[in-house]
């Protein structure tokens, strides 16, 4: 597909014997945002690193924007802004500084595109003060501002809530929806905080110990993750549970099952008649973290 | 390309190291230029020394001159006193303390022989007395001349007597040797002759060292020419050595210039690198080991590497920016140097010229002070470059800045020693060690290089060698390099 602004095609990766990486192979179009989603350990920075030519690929290739990663490596790099791992900026110089090194790397990026970077990421009142002076969170965001100076298609962003307040994780959530609506950028963003991926992504991409297990659009996967809950509030659940053994017991007396909607009557029917007291019945959406870790299994580094 | 050296010229400069280490270096040059302007003071010839004298005393009450064991000893030392408390009357360097430690000093050991040794004889005691008055009396007068007069006349008479004998003789062997002797009389004789004419006094003038050492280089050079044994490498180098030192000499006490004075600007730029070398190569190496290391260390090195541009490309922006550097450090010190000098000392001694004898076209060459410093820059390039490139070439390898600084700066400080015993020793395989190829100064103006067989050709292949062997592969380590997590 001649549109793809990323294509990993089976992607492996050895640290000598040692298989980081097998077979990962995914694809974002303009505007998608993707979120990478991994336990820790997964593999999800080295990707990554796959991705903007930082490790050798052991087999498979990357392209962007149709050139490959390693052989036409400033043409594929040209149009990608990334953070890998941390913001790692210069911290003797002061943001502004470290924004003037990256726009002289470029052509075109004039004192007005700067400017107006620093003011979409909020900076405007700090930029002149040392990055040694900044906390972590405003380093996040020079950082995003760095990736994002020179236009690019796509943005890789690896962790990028690290260190955020929910409020500038919520401004941040904005400005990538912005970028990948209005600018058409796609984006990558790697994170384990699954909640603030639950809005953004269109699409989910996980990754297990190097392999990828699940791709597909973010309401897909929590459809095909299974029914919806339902949330039963009984004054016993001890007694509750051995009526209903697929129950599971949760704290405050509340049980969890997993029932279609015709079973719900003939579940009450039989609380009822063995003197159990019932207070409620909700429905509960299972949430991209829940699914997250139904496919896999926990958290396990190997 | 100009980009990248740009933004890496910015990174050097934005950091506090650079300015610690250029106000340190400040410092020095306040320092040295402190040290030479009030406490320098140049021996001519040796002073007696208070240490000395008050053991010289004290060993002297030990001994007992009618002791056979002790006489010798006893004689030594007592005229040694003997002519420490004549000297005392003058000032030091005064050309009175010249003539009594030269002249005087026979004649005193002469009496004290004849006062303690074996064969005392108080008749020629008392007409070494006589002469020794004299003398005393013409250093009293302050008449110079006549010293300089009674050199003239011995040294006549020395050559009409050498003329004689090679008239009286056929010996060929001693033919040889009368020559030699003519020619130093008539060394003598010309020496003698300056003084009078140019009415250059004993004592602690730079003319007068200058005569002295005319006298005792031009003897050295005569004794090595009409010498009977084949000249080894190492006296044809001091042969050399003589030479020039002749010829300089000859033009300072011929032009009056004090050309060898050391504590003013130009004698401290002249000799800019044995005096500021260390600093300019611990700036070099500092910045060439830190410019790829630190990347590495803070992590900023990914922040680079995805940027359209190869690997290859970062790395050169970076080495020259190094090269751009070891330009400026040697200029920052020469800066430095200029005004510091010049408010110590002020700037009259810029107009006096170097002197350099050329050995291929055998005259003296004079050269502007600014263009000699041009030539030393030039010859100690090679040096700071392969330094420079080491550290480099360690930074790159090893990601640490510790070791990228260490290294190159004990492969300098050790070259130092091995370049001097591989020389004294005439090791020859080590004719390949880079560190006796570096210093292109040995090859100016037709000299003799420290070992024999190696020429300007040969050392600038092995500098070239020893660069490729660091630097490609420090482009292939960089460009195959996983970057791990930091």
């Amino acid at each position: 597909m001649e549109s793809a602004v990323l294509k990993c095609e089976n992607l492996s990766k050895k640290f000598g014997k040692k298989q980081i990486l097998n077979n990962v192979s995914f694809v974002m179009q303009k505007g998608d945002i993707l979120g990478f989603i991994g336990p820790n350990g997964a593999g999800k920075t080295t990707t990554i690193k796959l991705i903007l030519g930082l490790q050798n690929i052991t087999e498979g290739r990357v392209s962007i924007n149709g050139y490959d990663i390693e052989k036409q490596f400033t043409k594929a790099i040209k149009k990608v802004g990334a953070i890998v791992e941390n913001p790692d900026l210069y911290m003797y110089l002061s943001g502004y500084e470290n924004l003037k090194l990256i726009a002289n790397l470029y052509e075109g990026i004039d004192t007005k595109r700067i400017d107006e970077v620093v003011k979409l990421v909020r900076l405007e009142n700090r930029i002149k003060d040392k990055v040694s002076k900044y906390s972590l969170g405003m380093r996040q965001r020079l950082g995003i501002a760095q990736a994002i100076l020179h236009n690019p298609n796509l943005l890789i962003l690896d962790e990028p809530t690290n260190g955020l307040d929910p409020e500038g994780i919520k401004e941040m959530r904005e400005l990538l929806v912005d970028l990948a609506q209005k600018e058409k950028m796609a984006i990558l963003i790697s994170s384990h905080n699954l909640a603030e991926l639950d809005n953004l992504c269109n699409k989910v991409c996980i990754i297990k110990n190097g392999e990828i297990i699940e791709t597909s659009d973010i309401s897909g996967i929590k459809k095909e993750a299974g029914k919806q809950f339902k949330i039963l509030e009984v004054d016993d659940s001890q007694r509750a549970k051995k009526l209903l053994p697929q129950a599971i017991v949760m704290k405050n007396n509340q049980l969890k099952i997993d029932i279609e909607k015709e079973e719900i009557p003939e579940m009450i029917v039989k609380l009822v008649e063995n003197q159990i007291k019932i207070y409620g019945v909700k429905e509960e959406e299972k949430s991209l973290e829940q699914a997250f870790f139904e496919k896999t299994g926990g958290n396990v580094i190997e | 390309m100009s980009n990248l050296i740009k933004n890496e010229l910015i990174k050097i400069f934005k950091k506090k190291n650079i300015y610690i280490t250029l106000c340190v270096i400040l410092a020095f040059v306040i320092l040295t230029n402190c040290i030479y302007k009030f406490f320098y003071h140049s021996g001519s010839y040796q002073e007696y020394n208070d240490n000395y004298i008050q053991y010289a005393k004290e060993e002297l009450a030990k001994l007992d001159p009618n002791k056979a064991s002790d006489t010798k000893m006893y004689i030594e030392i007592k005229s040694t006193l003997d002519i420490y408390e004549m000297i005392q009357k003058y000032e030091t360097g005064s050309w009175q303390r010249e003539i009594l430690s030269t002249q005087l000093a026979s004649h005193v050991n002469e009496k004290n022989t004849y006062l303690y040794g074996e064969n005392k004889d108080s008749q020629k005691v008392k007409e070494i007395d006589e002469t020794m008055n004299q003398i005393l009396k013409k250093l009293d007068e302050g008449d110079w001349k006549y010293f300089a007069e009674q050199e003239l006349e011995q040294a006549k008479e020395e050559l009409t007597n050498f003329k004689e004998q090679k008239a009286n003789t056929e010996d060929k062997q001693e033919l040889l040797s009368l020559e030699s002797a003519i020619q130093n009389a008539q060394i003598d004789l010309e020496v003698a002759q300056v003084r009078l004419n140019k009415e250059i006094s004993y004592g602690n003038d730079f003319r007068n060292t200058a005569l002295n050492g005319y006298q005792r280089e031009a003897k050295n050079v005569i004794n090595m020419e009409t010498g009977t044994q084949e000249l080894s490498y190492n006296d044809k180098r001091e042969y050399n050595t003589s030479l020039e030192k002749r010829e300089i000499n000859r033009y300072i006490f011929e032009n009056n210039v004090d050309i060898n004075k050391t504590n003013n600007v130009r004698g401290i730029l002249k000799s800019l690198f044995s005096e500021y070398g260390l600093f300019i190569i611990v700036m070099i190496i500092m910045i060439a080991g830190t410019i790829v290391s630190e990347e590495f260390n803070k992590g900023t090195i990914k922040l680079l590497l995805v940027k359209p541009y190869s690997r290859n490309k970062i790395l050169l922006a970076k080495f020259i920016t190094v090269l751009i550097m070891i330009v400026f450090s040697i200029v920052a010190v020469v800066a430095m140097e200029l005004i510091v000098g010049g408010i110590i000392f002020g700037y009259n001694s810029l107009s006096i010229p170097v002197l350099q004898y050329n050995f291929t076209t055998q005259n003296l060459q004079t050269i502007n002070i600014f263009a000699y410093l041009g030539i030393e820059i030039m010859t100690q390039l090679p040096k700071l470059i392969l330094l420079a490139t080491l550290a480099f070439a360690c930074g790159t390898l090893f990601n640490n800045s510790a070791v990228a600084i260490a290294i190159p700066l004990l492969g300098y400080m050790s070259a130092n020693m091995i370049n001097m015993l591989v020389i004294q020793y005439k090791v020859q395989f080590m004719k390949l060690f880079v560190s006796l190829n570096w210093n292109f100064e040995e090859y100016l103006f037709g000299n003799l290089p420290q070992m024999e067989g190696m020429t300007f050709a040969f050392s600038a292949i092995i500098c070239m060698i020893y660069f490729i062997v660091m630097i490609i592969p420090t482009f292939i380590a960089f460009k195959k390099k996983n970057i791990k997590n930091i």
